[in-house]
């Protein structure tokens, strides 16, 4: 952990028109992260999580305040010039997987290389490398069609790290997953903190999914509400590996958020 | 280079997932691709084929010919629009020193009767200049030799076609035909010439043009209906022009601004006012194809705009993961240019076939031009540019958290 941020937002606001109305998605919000931390964004919806994402991810730029990525000040680059910083800083894990269609999965984590100008050949051996890691390697020439959910996620995973990314931005990564597989997926976003130091930022809804995270962020219309540690992280792998049953009963009865 | 080549696989590859939506839209490019090719290689072939007949005719070639004054609505009598006269073209032939040779020409189509068949073919009296002016020559047999020129004996030359016509297979020379009351013996034939712009070349009979008087038309006087000249060089036909204007003229006795009763033309004037017409007949139907083609690139936008809408998450993805808006740009470009450079391919591929059924089926000429593919290889290339900006320029202006959120 250095002592400069690695994200660092200040004072960052963000309006919106809706109709004659100006919306203030967010109002304010100072947040700083570091190498290796894994932060959970919770929060209702409406409460700016999403916008706050966006802003993170170089997708949206803030109306006020400042946002430094890896020391570098982003708050208002050109188009082009964002798009250069998604594919060199962050990667990126939606809810919705987002993966190409009737692409192969191999093909499908060689796009952000493409973009990168990276030889046909280092894509192939950098997009296996990436499959390797998160266990998919013997499902390269699938197309998403021929992946359950959670291969499906896994392959984005590999798609977001093979660039080898300082940060990994995930929004809800899990909402379109069952509880089993959402623990595998959590399992391994852990396993990439302990194991290549990334830092990710995770936007969910869900209490045991926040829970597995080092940090909780809680946002409330537009502001953080409250941003404390979180000193037992979950260990997601166990849970994964738990029997059906035993993970609902450990879910009701285990910490509240 | 190497993300060039990408883009070319990816515009491929998404052409081939919609396999008879990509056919369709290329067919509009095809059809007009191959108007126009068609069209123009109509057009080249028609113009190459009337050049060619045009120097056929002989070289430096001036043409002489009546054009009647009307001073009154009342017409003449019969032979009264022919004012030329072979005192005419003789002095053309003394006075014209940019002249090298000239010759006079009556023609009457007559039937004419051999002793296995008849047929209308046009009889022409000429002199013996007419054979060097107009590029003939004598194939079997022999010319008519001067005395019989100046006793108006009753012997000809036939060409090609009257051949076929009056004798099928079997040598003419030596043997006999009848034109009107009187037989002429043939002496020779005639090269074959081909066709001119305004006729047969080689669907004659020439005779001594005394004969011709005596026996053929024999009410016409010393008049003929068109005096030929040869200029000697082809930089010296329009001093030659001049020269003939003056010599009939005066001949004619027309005053300073009255109207000529006779006309000069070169070879050049008729080539050139045939280039005109066919310049501006190719013109005009390479516009109608080019409207298909028009039609066809409009069908390439609609279908183009279809597909970034289609597709507007896929755009999403990519930006989020690192695509600039000119690499979102090019992937659309390249695949509207791959659709009509496909169609174009097999519009050209089309043409060839046709020109050449076409040629095989009704006989016309055509020429198909390297220029002509190449042009219509450039064409389809810029047809998938100009209506394949529009929709790329859609899909690199979206936004990328809009497009993520597309369904």
């Amino acid at each position: 952990m250095s002592d400069r941020p690695l994200i660092d937002i200040e004072q960052v606001g963000k309006d919106y028109l809706s109709g004659p109305e100006v919306v203030h998605a967010l109002a304010g919000v100072d947040l700083a992260v570091h190498s290796g931390e894994f932060v959970a964004i919770v929060g209702a919806s409406g409460s700016g999580k999403s916008t706050l994402m966006n802003i993170l991810g170089c997708l949206d730029r803030p109306t006020r305040g400042t946002y430094r990525l890896a020391g570098v000040d982003v708050t208002r680059r050109t188009a082009d010039a964002r798009a250069i910083v998604r594919n060199r800083l962050i990667g990126f894990v939606f809810q919705g997987f987002n993966l190409l269609p009737r692409t192969t999965a191999l093909e499908n984590v060689e796009l952000p290389l493409v973009y990168r100008g990276v030889s046909a050949r280092q894509r192939r051996r950098q997009a296996r490398h990436a499959l390797e890691q998160v266990g998919l390697a013997e499902r390269a020439g699938h197309t998403p069609a021929q992946l359950s959910g959670g291969q499906q996620q896994r392959v984005a995973i590999a798609r977001a790290l093979v660039t080898q990314p300082p940060v990994l931005l995930a929004d809800e990564p899990t909402g379109n997953l069952d509880t089993r597989t959402s623990h595998e997926v959590l399992a391994l976003l852990q396993n990439l903190v302990r194991e290549s130091g990334i830092t990710i930022a995770l936007v969910t809804h869900e209490a045991d999914i926040a829970a597995c995270a080092s940090r909780t962020v809680t946002m409330r219309d537009g502001r953080i509400e409250r941003d404390e540690p979180n000193r037992e992280p979950r260990d997601a792998a166990a849970w994964a590996a738990m029997p059906h049953g035993a993970v609902d009963a450990a879910m009701l009865s285990g910490p509240g958020p | 280079m190497n993300r060039l080549w990408s883009s070319l696989r990816l515009a491929f590859s998404a052409l081939m997932r919609r396999k008879a939506r990509a056919s369709l839209t290329a067919l509009g490019i095809l059809i007009g691709i191959a108007a126009v090719v068609v069209v123009t290689a109509l057009g080249t072939g028609a113009r190459e084929r009337i050049g060619s007949q045009i120097e056929s005719l002989g070289s430096n070639l001036l043409f002489v010919f009546s054009q009647p004054v009307a001073k009154s609505g009342a017409r003449g009598r019969p032979g009264a629009e022919m004012a030329l006269t072979d005192r005419d073209a003789a002095a053309i032939h003394r006075d014209a020193s940019a002249v090298s040779a000239v010759t006079v020409y009556s023609e009457v189509k007559a039937q004419v009767v051999s002793e296995y068949d008849n047929a209308k073919i046009g009889v022409m009296g000429v002199d013996k200049y007419y054979y060097p002016v107009r590029g003939f020559s004598v194939d079997d047999g022999r010319m008519w030799t001067d005395s019989e020129e100046q006793t108006k004996a009753k012997v000809c030359l036939i060409g090609q076609t009257a051949i076929d016509k009056l004798f099928g297979n079997v040598d003419p020379v030596g043997r006999y035909l009848r034109i009107g009351r009187h037989p002429f013996r043939v002496i020779g034939t005639l090269k074959a010439k081909g066709q001119s712009p305004f006729e047969d070349q080689d669907d004659r009979i020439l005779m001594p043009i005394g004969s011709w008087r005596a026996r053929v038309s024999p009410t016409l006087g010393d008049r003929v209906m068109l005096i030929m000249a040869s200029a000697k060089t082809a930089a010296r036909t329009g001093q030659a022009k001049r020269q003939i204007e003056g010599i009939v003229r005066q001949r004619h006795h027309i005053a300073e601004g009255d109207e000529d009763d006779f006309k000069v033309r070169t070879q050049e004037q008729f080539k050139k006012s045939h280039d005109a017409v066919f310049n501006i007949l190719t013109a005009l139907l390479v516009s109608v194809a080019g409207i298909a083609l028009f039609v066809g690139g409009v069908g390439v936008m609609n279908i183009m705009l279809v597909s970034v809408t289609e597709r507007t998450r896929e755009i999403g993805i990519r930006m989020a993961i690192g695509a600039k808006r000119h690499d979102i740009q090019l992937q659309f470009l390249v695949e509207s240019i791959a659709l009509t450079l496909f169609g174009g391919l097999a519009g050209i591929a089309l043409a060839v076939g046709l020109i050449v059924l076409i040629h095989r089926t009704v006989g016309w000429t055509m020429r198909l031009s390297p220029e002509a593919v190449i042009v219509a290889l450039v064409t389809s290339v810029l047809v998938g540019l100009v209506f394949g900006f529009l929709p790329a320029r859609r899909a690199a202006r979206l936004d990328p958290i809009d497009a993520l959120r597309h369904e």
